[in-house]
């Protein structure tokens, strides 16, 4: 097994580059960001003064009682000689929860803005745009990425681009702030006990930081680790009837144990290094305070330094400071995995749309259905073999026509230049004399009814499914449609007729049904071409039949291509291409195929040599 | 157009059917027998267990401790300007430091190391307890849910060890001891001090358990964000065929408002926890002020003490949240324990018999296993039988074909000779042998199956043939692919025989697959071959190439060959027709024409459309 690898930042746009585009995506919400950063520097200020007060009431207190003399404090606060203990108490015990209050609400309303700035603004903008972007991107890109990937740029990279502004830009920000008003407070405390106190604190955040880079591949291998276990469970499920069948369970059981044990032993260093990392800053926070113990508390005995509103308050600071050791790591990962996410989710905003309309479009509401493919070319990559060579073909309205053709010989991607779905790279389109190109798109595929091979159903109702393109059509609509396709009745057997939920247990439909209520969709918009790519492939032979009046009946009157293997199917077209290799290698009809040697009357010998056959005995 | 209507039915994208696990219990009330079991797993690793019970109770008493030599330190030295105690302070302070955090590098990594260990064993039992279930329960059970299983339950149960047992410990130490130091400093300010833990208490669980509500409500949420999106991406082509992209975004946008509206909330619950736990301790801190601050002055108390007691109370109150979190931690892993071992717990439908024995293979040239079913009757539920009353007897090296509609029983026969599943009623004799008698994996040993879509594991081509024979060479599976006559075919992938398949190799053909499905099976030599639809999901021109290769694979075997495409069928021995599982007509191709049954109607209804012409 090889050693897996974190996954390396892909080639692309530089960091800085990126950077500076996520400071302008922050830039989008710079009021709010603004509003977030005021309230944390009230809140900031509370916590100081409050803290003091703290100090004050020691220091007061200690002088009361006859210990020491009141030395001055930073926030200058002298009770009059004259007030009773318990009401200069009273009064800083007041202030105390008064501040205590009005922080309360504050960070409240602080952590509720942050979210809303986040999770109801820019996650949601951004998403918005992600998807909105995603459903115009050409085929292209759905044929050279995973749902899964795809899925996770929508949800998991898009909350990453967002830590940028919540997690780094504004807490970087607030740290930055925070940090430098406790030093310069602590400094006009003392400047030799700040210096002495803080001294270890640059080693804690580089070791922190560093630690967190060390620590992130391993724990993204370790991901990786998971997965392949997962994946080893999932794929022992799923294949079980293999693995039972041929009686290979201890081989399968090896495989997942040596992916489960994989994940323990990587583990054992990780956690090696996670035991060693917080003993150690553990104890630097402690120095932190033995420092203040010897060398404060010296300083205090001297009289140099109150031991109230200086100490206490010292203490109470430092362990503010030791808290954003925490911070300086989290940033620091946050740079790096928002910078992985926005490198995915800009992908998917920058790709080119590069099927549109052309701005000075033709509107064409209604389209008769004539289609001419004039010398049309077409290979994925302008290096790479061409799929479609120099292809000739002119279909008038209404006609059918039949494509034959093994996998890969290029005719989804021949029906696929109809609709626009590819744009051809050489020679032109033409639908009613116009170049595909110069009508407007939305024109062109509402005049499109479409089947595929197996047609995705959305887990929503049989009437929602049937008006998926048309979604207000009304239910009379939606029944003619049923109809047509030779639905209506197994639609009405269902347990709640048209408003069935597809994909809920026990509404499994049949290949059979699924293509017609596929057909009911397509023929709904009462579209002038209709593209069929194999629409029976996935039906038993047995039921075939059941789809053939739905074909007929779809195919009545519209200009219609359709890609079939059987000849039953064929055998329906006005005439009939063969493709191979990307280019037409036979045209003609049933007949006139069936009097030429070649692959067509190939393939119809296989399926016709139970036909002849037949005819020996005499049917019964 | 963005505006939803939701009364529109047909304005959804998609319903996303409510999953069992949905209604999964997220927690469960502390149970000591679970948590017995649990703990059973550690067992390998007892002697890191004691070692880390000694560590988390001496850790419970070091953290306060320190604390209590800063606040002696502050309160007594430092406020009377001792310099010399002062040194000493600090220097037991450094080593009690010292020692404190040398010891919790193991009482981590133990922590750790004893969390990875009970996972480990956990998945490794449940993987071992899933191999063995039979073929029905693949069936009832979904996927995602043994997933979920090894996953984010055995996740929760790995917090429960190595977090809840030992954090909580040491934070309740930590409260014990800080307690006891402050009530011997004065126990009248210790109770006022005291009496404010319960509101803490209280406060914390009950937003917890909001906070775990919300969370869910807010996972829902985001589970119609996903669904969406996945059927969006899954759509694309239908989406885009049909003009519907605006009319989705629209929608996809008001799912995504009403996602963010739970994390609002979601957020709105945390921000008034922490700032009410905050206000507590502000509280606390003017009341101790206020109180102390009268007993300093009447001199019942002193001030020293007074110090000490505003250093040592955080000692006392911290615990209280931390371990309330311990607590729902705790109540999470009860449930995930629970859905575990339900899982390991499941106890198969049936097993084999323990007198079962190995069927014996005979010679190389045996001529396959002879196959009868006597009186065989099944259902998949017992209730409603499928197959009634079914006599059958296949010679070694006869080739049957079942034909039939979809649901007359076909692939209910083929899973009973498989012994996928046990029969009903009646007996089924391989080589004349009860097959209850016959251990299940010495049956597969000598069988060879291929089913209309088969599952090719994530590997090489050469991995997912060899697999049927673990130890074949590359020249063994070259021999069977040339024997099949596809050798070729598969030397011309991107990568020949060493070209990546399954999730993350590249898209091989419906015709590929089956070729890799038909080598697989050659490869085990096996005396019954199964082809469960083998050749129905291939096209015209790829189907030609797989008849010979058919011919090769079932030569000199007995074998079962369920089928649609006629021209596989006339290849049989014997035609067995099913209807609603029962066998209506049996013999030669030739004989059920000439007979002019159902066969011949089923015959002539597949061809009579290319009859027309």
């Amino acid at each position: 097994m090889p050693e897996p690898q974190p996954v390396a930042a892909a080639a692309g746009p530089s960091n800085w580059k990126l950077i500076v585009r996520l400071f302008g995506l922050a830039w989008r919400y710079r009021l709010h960001c603004l509003g977030v950063l005021g309230i944390q520097l009230v809140l900031l200020t509370m916590g100081m003064v409050g803290l003091s007060m703290t100090g004050v009431g020691i220091d007061y207190i200690r002088h009361k009682v006859g210990h020491t003399p009141l030395s001055a404090n930073r926030l200058h606060l002298a009770f009059p000689d004259a007030w009773p203990w318990s009401k200069a108490l009273g009064v800083l015990a007041g202030v105390i929860l008064v501040l205590a209050l009005c922080r309360a609400v504050l960070n409240y309303v602080y952590a509720v803005s942050v979210n809303i700035l986040v999770q109801q603004k820019l996650v949601v903008d951004l998403r918005g745009e992600v998807y909105d972007k995603l459903q115009r991107l050409s085929f292209r890109f759905f044929d050279a990425n995973t749902t899964g990937s795809i899925i996770t740029r929508v949800t998991s990279d898009v909350q990453a681009v967002r830590m940028f502004v919540d997690q780094v830009l504004i807490q970087s920000l607030i740290m930055v702030i925070s940090l430098t008003v406790y030093v310069i407070y602590m400094a006009s405390l003392s400047p030799g006990l700040t210096a002495a106190c803080l001294g270890t604190t640059p080693f804690l955040w580089i070791m922190a930081a560093r630690f967190s880079r060390k620590i992130q591949p391993e724990y993204a291998k370790n991901r990786i680790l998971v997965e392949r276990m997962v994946q080893a469970l999932t794929e022992s499920i799923q294949g079980i009837a293999v693995t039972k069948g041929f009686g290979r369970e201890a081989e399968d059981r090896a495989r997942f144990d040596a992916a489960n044990c994989a994940v323990f032993e990587q583990q054992r260093s990780i956690f090696w290094q996670v035991s060693l990392f917080s003993p150690v800053v553990g104890f630097l926070t402690r120095v932190n305070t033995l420092v203040l113990l010897g060398y404060g508390g010296w300083l205090v005995a001297q009289n140099k330094l109150p031991l109230g509103a200086g100490l206490v308050v010292f203490a109470g600071l430092l362990d503010q400071f030791s808290g954003q050791v925490n911070n300086v790591a989290t940033i620091v990962n946050s740079v790096q995995q928002s910078l992985i996410g926005a490198r995915r989710v800009f992908e998917i905003l920058d790709s080119p749309v590069d099927v549109k309309s052309a701005p000075n479009a033709v509107r064409r509401p209604h389209l008769d259905g004539a289609v001419c493919l004039e010398d049309v070319s077409f290979g994925y990559d302008q290096t790479g073999q061409p799929l479609l060579r120099h292809l000739q073909l002119d279909v008038k309205p209404g006609e059918c026509v039949a494509i034959l053709g093994a996998t890969g010989s290029g005719k989804s991607i021949l029906m696929g230049l109809i609709p626009r779905f590819y744009d051809a790279t050489g020679g032109r389109v033409l639908v009613d004399g116009i170049d595909v190109r110069n009508l407007h798109l939305d024109d062109l595929r509402r005049n499109i009814g479409l089947v595929f091979q197996e047609s995705f159903l959305f887990s929503n109702t049989v009437a929602a499914n049937i008006a998926f393109g048309h979604p207000r059509a009304t239910p009379a609509q939606i029944e003619k449609a049923a109809r047509i396709a030779a639905a209506h009745e197994f639609i009405m057997r269902l347990p709640r007729g048209y408003d069935t939920v597809l994909g809920e247990s026990g509404n499994s439909l049949s290949g059979g049904q699924r293509q017609r209520l596929a057909i009911a969709r397509a023929v709904l918009l009462e579209p002038a071409i209709l593209l069929l790519d194999d629409p029976t492939a996935a039906i038993d032979s047995e039921t075939e039949h059941e789809i053939f009046e739905a074909l007929d009946r779809a195919i009545s009157g519209r200009t219609t291509f359709i890609v079939a293997h059987r000849l039953s199917t064929l055998r329906r077209a006005d005439y009939i291409i063969v493709m191979e290799n990307g280019e037409i290698v036979q045209r003609g009809t049933h007949s006139e195929l069936m009097r030429v040697p070649g692959p067509y009357l190939h393939v119809a010998n296989l399926q016709l040599v139970d036909g002849y056959q037949l005819q020996v005995p005499p049917a019964a | 157009m963005s505006s939803a209507d939701p009364t529109d039915l047909n304005l959804t994208l998609v319903r996303r059917p409510k999953d069992d696990d949905d209604e999964a219990e997220q927690f469960k009330p502390l149970e000591w027998g679970l948590a017995r079991r649990m703990f059973g797993y550690t067992k390998p690793v007892k002697r890191k267990v004691r070692l880390l019970v000694a560590l988390t109770i001496i850790r419970s008493a070091q953290l306060p401790g320190l604390v209590w030599i800063v606040s002696l330190v502050i309160a007594g030295p430092i406020a009377h300007g001792n310099l010399a105690m002062i040194a000493v302070g600090t220097a037991c302070y450094g080593a009690l430091a010292i020692l404190t955090d040398g010891m919790f590098h193991f009482r981590q990594r133990y922590a750790l190391e004893i969390g990875e260990t009970v996972v480990n064993g956990i998945r490794a039992e449940i993987f071992a307890k899933m191999q063995r279930q039979p073929m029905s329960f693949f069936h009832r059970m979904k996927l995602g849910r043994i997933i979920s299983r090894v996953t984010s339950d055995v996740e929760a149960l790995r917090v429960g060890i190595q977090d809840v047992a030992f954090v909580s410990t040491i934070q309740f130490g930590q409260m014990v001891f800080s307690a006891a130091a402050m009530a011997w400093w004065d126990w009248r300010l210790f109770l006022v001090v005291a009496a404010m833990a319960p509101v803490l208490w209280v406060v914390n669980n009950h937003f917890r358990m909001k906070f775990s509500r919300l969370t869910r409500a807010s996972q829902d949420s985001f589970s119609r964000v996903t669904a969406t999106l996945a059927e969006s991406v899954s759509g694309i082509r239908v989406t885009q065929g049909f003009v519907r992209q605006k009319t989705n975004a629209g929608l996809f946008r008001s799912l995504l408002a009403d996602h963010s509206r739970y994390n609002i909330a979601l957020a709105r619950t945390s921000a008034i926890l922490s700032p009410l736990l905050e206000l507590n301790s502000q509280f606390f801190v003017a009341i101790l002020l206020m109180l102390g601050g009268w007993r300093v002055f009447h001199g019942s108390m002193d001030i020293g003490d007074l110090i000490k007691f505003f250093l040592m109370a955080n000692q006392f109150f911290s615990p209280i949240t931390t371990i309330g979190n311990q607590y729902n931690q705790a109540l999470v892993a009860m449930a995930g324990a629970e859905r575990v071992f339900q899982l390991i717990d499941i106890t198969p439908d049936w097993e084999d018999d323990p007198r079962a024995e190995e069927l014996p293979r005979p010679g190389p040239d045996s001529g396959g296993m002879r196959v009868e079913f006597r009186g065989v009757s099944f259902g998949y539920d017992p209730s409603r039988l499928v197959l009634h009353d079914i006599d059958l007897c296949v010679e070694p090296g006869q080739s049957v074909a079942l034909v039939g509609h979809t649901g007359s029983g076909k692939s209910s026969i083929v899973n009973l000779a498989a012994k996928f599943y046990l029969s009903t009623r009646g007996e089924i004799l391989m080589d004349a042998r009860d097959i209850r008698m016959i251990s299940s994996l010495s049956l597969h040993r000598q069988m060879g199956i291929v089913h209309q879509q088969n599952f090719l594991f994530s590997g090489t081509v050469l991995d997912n043939i060899a697999m049927s024979r673990p130890g074949a060479s590359e020249a063994d599976v070259r021999a069977v692919a040339a024997r099949l006559e596809c050798l070729d075919i598969l030397e011309a992938l991107p990568n020949g025989l060493h070209t990546e398949v399954g999730e993350r190799g590249a898209g091989l053909s419906v015709g590929q697959r089956q070729l890799i499905c038909f080598c697989r099976a050659l490869l085990a030599d096996p005396r019954l071959v199964i082809l469960d639809e083998a050749t129905s999901s291939i096209d015209a021109l790829t189907e030609h190439r797989l008849q010979n290769a058919l011919v090769t694979l079932l030569k000199g075997r007995t074998s079962f060959v369920v089928a649609h495409r006629l021209s596989t069928i006339r290849h049989a021995h014997a035609v067995i027709v099913l209807d609603q599982g029962r066998i209506v007509e049996k013999g030669t191709h030739i004989q059920l024409l000439e007979a002019g049954g159902r066969y011949a109607g089923l015959y002539r209804q597949f061809v009579q459309v290319d009859e027309r012409s």
